[in-house]
């Protein structure tokens, strides 16, 4: 990306131009520039001339600025609805995350134990593959809080959205991560049908739920703090 | 380094009608799309270039314009060609912006607008 465009970049980003319209925008511009350039040198300007007389006809940084932000269509959905970026989806995902890793630990328990009350059960008399579903399961549920968190990062620092929405999203992904419990329970007659259930509590351990809030927490936040940090020393630099 | 002068606002609309106006003949990139505006107004339209690219950008998403990427001796460029839909939107604003440098004539003139259309 060519220099003179990173100011550019940053305000387009800012205001709320989604990231691909910025770089498309921003890789045309470096292109026009390229080719005002070498119509200057060959017009027989030195090339500072030449990239001077170039950035002048390509226009001042804030009409190029104003002609894209007062193309409304161009805002990402970060900015035009942040509660629903940061807030409503993440939630959502976590939701059908969580789904999955019930259905695995539902079906699991119906295929690999069929006679057991319970599927929380030392693993150690089940097959590799058994192990491998029900390991997979564990993944989803414990680790789904994580990485959608961490993907809140990612889209705000992308995005350069201010901290409230994201704040508030990771906030409530780590809650929601470490107030949920499975509850899995069998009909009370022979032969009684499996169920699967969750719930919101801090459970037996109050300080293990806890702690993995903080968990989520410090592994989602404190990448997205430290890259906001390098940005802003970046930019100021 | 003098700020060139540029029509305030590349006024409205007309951006879109020179544009699908130069794509309807034949498919360009930007760079060419601006040397084109400015050649053949004699460069009574000047912008600063960079501002074209939003328009083209919007034309795009509204569905009046397709890209492709090719590359040119080595380059690659995104270039512009008109869709039906621009087609039908490069008629009506040519219909609106002719009535409407009418009208101006005949204000200018000092006569009727209905005179002009007559």
């Amino acid at each position: 990306m060519a220099k003179p465009f990173n100011e550019l970049r940053e305000r387009l980003l800012r205001a709320g131009v989604a990231p691909r319209h910025v770089r498309r925008y921003l890789a045309e511009l470096t292109d026009h520039l390229a080719d005002l350039r070498a119509e200057e040198e060959r017009a027989g300007r030195s090339r500072a001339d030449a990239e001077s007389a170039a950035l002048t006809r390509l226009g001042r940084m804030d009409d190029l600025f104003k002609a894209m932000v007062e193309q409304r269509q161009f805002q990402s959905w970060c900015f035009r609805a942040p509660w629903a970026t940061y807030c409503v989806a993440p939630i959502f995902l976590l939701a059908g995350a969580y789904f999955v890793a019930c259905f695995i630990l539902w079906s699991g328990w119906k295929v690999f134990m069929p006679g057991m009350n319970t599927p929380f059960v030392r693993l150690d008399g089940l097959d590799g593959f058994a192990i491998f579903y029900f390991g997979v399961g564990r993944l989803i549920y414990f680790g789904a809080p994580i990485v959608i968190a961490w993907g809140i990062g990612v889209i705000a620092a992308r995005q350069r959205s201010r901290e409230v929405w994201p704040t508030i999203g990771l906030v409530l992904i780590a809650l929601i991560g470490c107030t949920t419990r499975v509850h899995a329970s069998r009909s009370a007659f022979p032969g009684g049908v499996e169920h699967v259930s969750m719930g919101f509590g801090l459970g037996p351990s109050a300080q293990g739920s806890l702690l993995y809030a903080l968990v989520i927490l410090s592994l989602t936040v404190l990448p997205y703090l430290i890259w906001r940090l390098q940005k802003a020393h970046s930019l100021s630099a | 380094m003098v700020a060139r002068e540029t029509n305030p606002n590349f006024m409205n609309g007309v951006p879109e009608l020179l544009i699908l106006r130069l794509l309807q003949q034949e498919e360009m990139y930007g760079y060419e799309i601006v040397q084109a505006i400015r050649s053949r107004t004699d460069a009574v339209i000047a912008v600063g270039e960079g501002v074209v690219y939003p328009v083209l950008h919007g034309l795009e998403r509204d569905g009046a314009l397709t890209s492709r990427r090719k590359t040119v001796n080595g380059r690659s460029r995104i270039y512009y060609s008109v869709t039906p839909v621009g087609s039908h939107r490069l008629a009506d604003l040519s219909q609106a912006w002719t009535n409407l440098a009418a009208a101006i004539q005949t204000m200018l003139a000092g006569g009727q607008h209905g005179e002009a259309l007559q």
